[in-house]
């Protein structure tokens, strides 16, 4: 097929597609109902942890949690309408007027905002990123 | 030798027809509200994916052409262009296809161009066009050197694996069940290829088929899908990015930060490259092996059972 109008028919067909899907509500970001909404999230990825789940702490906005198990504390997040998660070894932390963001030494998840208006809600999740690192 | 035949590129042909099923998949879930779910972010990503295949074709197409046209004038042999020569070279192309596949979860620098295809916690029809932007680097294209070698025309090669492409973008879907079971019994169906898209212990390295089901039943790899048992599509660890580079590359770039670990021995980062996913030289990852190991002690019920019988 010439480039002609093949790129022009991919352009066409990725943007009709995409304006569809969000037209039809398709876009909307996922919250976690709640603390077991969280958990099953990390168990999700890391299955060990079963029996293991000590504390799960949501952000303001419930598209992340603060998940403290056996393996360590990590993090769940909404990504979509999906879910991933990840430990907070390695993670490097900053703050700014609305949270926390988390920088991963992850090519594939280097970063995520986490919404938290509370300072001390802000203390808790750096401490248990602290004691990742430690 | 018939150097100058030409087959028609069937996988740009099949771009408008692509458009128009994703169309109509997307408009079957939300009318009938059942047979898969879309999500706009992950479906751009899915088809900026598809047009990034199209382009590395594009760009890099001369790489394995030029290989398999050196092959060409290497090889004395010519079958010729005859419908049963196509038929014998698509059901050969598609056993080359099942290989190359099998290497792509098996071999972590295959993985590293294949991950990107299983990236997406969706399945649907965009989830098909997800293909790689790096297949050349993995040097696959050595598996099809049999084929040219023994007289299919590189051009008949290529146009056999563009439909066997083409075959298997309708089977990424939930909107289809299961079909007649003779169907099912010989070809790959949106049901084995819902399995081979699970993260699922019991999914692992299952169903490597493209167009027939019989080689993963004749090389021990077939595990049927269970009604008891909803797959969970993606990746045992689950991207946090819908950046279409960081999806192409990821891999590649993880193989890079573990092959320059310090303190390794010069086999152990080749093993990282060439080990199976979830490879370390510590042990501290989990492979598949691993993984299904690890659910068995959590669920030993499942012992024996398909997907858990190695």
């Amino acid at each position: 097929m010439p480039l002609h109008v093949l790129i022009p028919l991919v352009v066409l067909g990725i943007s009709g597609i995409v304006i569809l899907t969000h037209l039809m509500g398709l876009s909307r970001p996922r919250v976690f109902r709640d603390a077991a909404a969280a958990r099953a999230a990390w168990l999700r990825q890391y299955p060990e942890d079963e029996d293991s789940v000590r504390d799960v702490q949501l952000s303001d906005d419930a598209r992340a949690a603060l998940v403290l198990a056996r393996s360590g504390p990590g993090l769940a997040w909404t990504i979509g309408i999906d879910t991933t998660a990840r430990p907070l070894a390695g993670a490097r932390i900053t703050e700014d007027k609305d949270g926390l963001i988390f920088r991963f030494p992850d090519f594939a998840a280097p970063r995520l905002h986490v919404r938290l208006a509370a300072s001390e809600s802000r203390a808790r999740w750096s401490a248990a990123a602290d004691g990742a690192a430690a | 030798m018939t150097d100058q035949m030409t087959y028609p590129d069937i996988v740009n042909y099949a771009v408008p027809f692509f458009i128009v099923a994703i169309l109509a998949e997307l408009l079957w879930i939300v009318l009938k509200g059942r047979g898969g779910r879309y999500e706009t972010r992950d479906a751009l990503t899915s088809l900026l994916m598809g047009a990034g295949n199209v382009t590395s074709g594009i760009l890099l197409g001369f790489v394995a052409y030029g290989f398999f046209m050196t092959l060409w004038a290497l090889t004395p042999l010519d079958l010729g262009h005859s419908l049963w020569v196509v038929v014998l070279c698509f059901v050969l192309d598609d056993l080359r296809y099942y290989w190359v596949h099998r290497f792509g979860h098996r071999i972590r620098w295959v993985w590293a161009s294949h991950v990107n295809h299983h990236s997406s916690q969706h399945y649907n029809l965009t989830t098909a066009l997800r293909q790689t932007w790096t297949g050349t680097f993995t040097f696959m294209m050595i598996v099809r050197a049999p084929l040219i070698l023994l007289g299919f025309h590189p051009a008949m090669v290529l146009f056999c694996g563009g439909l066997n492409l083409i075959y298997q973008f309708w089977i990424h879907t939930e909107a289809i069940g299961r079909l007649p079971r003779w169907f099912e019994a010989v070809m790959n169906t949106p049901s084995h290829h819902r399995v081979h898209h699970g993260r699922n212990p019991r999914y692992l390295d299952a169903n490597y088929a493209g167009v027939f089901i019989v080689w993963d039943k004749l090389f021990g790899t077939f595990v049927p899908e269970r009604e008891a048992e909803k797959v969970d599509y993606g990746l045992v660890h689950n991207l946090g990015t819908f950046n279409p580079l960081r999806v192409a590359f990821h891999e590649w770039v993880g193989i890079f930060r573990d092959v320059i670990q310090p303190g390794l021995t010069w086999r152990e980062r080749l093993m990282y490259c060439v080990m199976p996913p979830g490879w370390s030289h510590d042990g501290s990852r989990d492979t598949s092996e691993t993984i299904k190991r690890k659910h068995l002690v959590r669920h030993p019920e499942d012992r024996g059972t398909p997907g858990f019988s190695g």
